[in-house]
């Protein structure tokens, strides 16, 4: 009777512990994520990935993780993986983990992080009542309006031997 | 051995429920004020014509709202005015810990945008350089520790060396900075340096810290329409901040980290960022300036990134791009 308690508690406590580690579901930081077919940036891509895409991290070379993602197996950009699911919170939980710390924000802000575009109304109504110039407030929506296109950031980024192409 | 056998399970499943299930001392307030709270009246057509309030009547309200629990202790006699002062206080304190949301984060941040292109110079107008900025800022927004949000990069027309960072995503860095900079591993040290007060959320945790906050349980974009004082109050709050007493030293120091990380991560030198505030502190355009009076001492910042720095241990190995950064900027 010890003997089948004992079992009991160690197959309860072995299970709890190995269902937490086990669990190396990652999800996708940005979309048009490049999911490759070696842990090199100028590898053959085998497709791309959307923002919040679960993928399961089998391993890690260089700045690369090896996954599983919509039945293909590839290496992506380890900056390009968050721990924390897009529903959660914000942050990628440093990858690095030597920073520390996780930021708790609002569950909101990973739905709205990048569909909320222009100067809110009730910025720019307070502004306006405040006397500031329209070229302040113009300058702003200008700001937001101008975006730095995938392609001529990823050729940057390769010209200069940064990010993924990193040496 | 029974009684031994249910108290194992009921430890063994106490351990494993633990971990699992996460407490929000906030929510557990709000529904402690729920159940306290004495039922409200639905006057529709009075609360359309009722005046704005103040914010300070608002707040004087909420408070009121905010000790239910304690208010019941008081009434039957369970504290005495000292305790249930300091325990009204606390409650208003654990509220304003509440975490600001994107939405209105943006909201304050936008607002602020324009404020900084009102009181420096503008927009400086160089379609190429900004371009320029825009790639080396994103590249740097991207390996950052909050890359799920849009980041936007302006150029100040003044020659100034000035960079701010205003919440929900905004980073301007003036030209008289970009001239005093001499690669492109120095720019995204700046640039990073400004994308971790955003990661951070630097100026909200100064905002919801802020006394004149207290007793405000949410910040929401309609309570802000709602209440144009509170917005007001907020704006103005951030404004004094970001631009006239800046931040605590030790959330620079901690922009000053993570921003040489970010840099690093993206792949440059993470040395500039160093060796770019050294040489705004021995700068006589500096002097004076804003940035000056709003940041620590260059020594202390360079101090304290002489003392990590052996995190990075090669990077002499990693470029500092100076014939792009000069290029770009036609020098």
């Amino acid at each position: 009777m010890r003997l089948l308690i004992y079992s009991f508690i160690f197959l309860f406590f072995g299970f709890s512990f190995t269902s937490q580690v086990t669990a190396e579901t990652w999800y996708v930081k940005k979309s048009a994520t490049k999911l490759q077919a070696e842990a090199k940036a100028r590898s053959k891509v085998l497709g791309k990935l959307n923002k919040g895409t679960p993928v399961d991290v089998l391993g890690k070379s260089g700045k690369f993780y090896k996954v599983s993602a919509a039945g293909e197996t590839g290496w992506i950009f380890r900056f390009r993986l968050t721990k924390v699911a897009p529903s959660g919170s914000g942050g990628d939980g440093d990858v690095l983990g030597a920073l520390g710390g996780q930021q708790q924000i609002a569950a909101r802000e990973s739905a709205y992080g990048s569909s909320i575009r222009g100067l809110s109304p009730v910025s720019e109504e307070h502004a306006i009542k405040k006397g500031a110039s329209p070229a302040s407030i113009e300058s702003v929506k200008e700001m937001e309006r101008y975006k730095v296109d995938d392609e001529a950031l990823d050729k940057f980024l390769e010209e200069g031997r940064l990010g993924a192409y990193a040496d | 051995m029974k009684t031994k056998f249910i108290i194992l399970c009921f430890l063994s499943v106490l351990f494993w429920a633990i971990p699992s299930h996460s407490f929000n001392f906030g929510n557990i307030l709000k529904e402690v004020e729920k159940s306290t709270r004495p039922p409200e009246k639905t006057q529709p057509s009075k609360e359309k014509t009722k005046p704005t309030q103040s914010p300070a009547q608002s707040s004087e309200q909420n408070s009121g709202q905010d000790g239910g629990l304690i208010s019941l202790g008081d009434s039957l006699g369970l504290f005495d005015k000292k305790t249930s002062k300091f325990l009204k206080q606390s409650v208003n304190t654990l509220k304003s810990l509440q975490p600001i949301a994107y939405e209105e984060e943006k909201a304050i941040g936008g607002r602020l945008a324009v404020e900084v292109f009102n009181r420096y110079g503008g927009a400086y107008n160089d379609p190429e350089l900004l371009n320029y900025i825009n790639l080396v800022g994103q590249s740097v927004a991207d390996v950052s520790s909050r890359s799920d949000i849009n980041y936007h990069f302006a150029i100040l027309n003044t020659e100034f060396p000035n960079a701010f960072a205003t919440p929900g995503g905004y980073v301007f860095v003036s030209i008289g900075l970009i001239r005093m900079i001499e690669n492109e591993a120095e720019l995204a040290g700046v640039l990073a340096h400004e994308v971790a007060h955003i990661a951070r959320k630097h100026a909200l945790q100064t905002l919801q810290r802020s006394r004149s906050l207290q007793g405000v349980s949410s910040l929401t974009l309609t309570v802000m329409d709602k209440d144009p004082g509170l917005f007001d109050k907020l704006i103005d709050e951030v404004s004094n901040v970001l631009f006239t007493k800046g931040l605590d030293k030790n959330l620079e120091f901690e922009a000053d980290k993570y921003g040489r990380e970010f840099a690093y991560r993206t792949g440059y030198y993470p040395g500039a960022l160093k060796r770019f505030i050294q040489k705004l502190g021995a700068s006589k355009k500096n002097q004076g300036s804003i940035f000056s009076s709003t940041h620590p001492t260059s020594r202390e910042r360079y101090n304290l990134l002489q003392k990590s720095s052996s995190r990075y241990k090669k990077a002499s190995l990693y470029p500092t791009l100076g014939k792009r950064f000069k290029v770009a900027i036609k020098r």
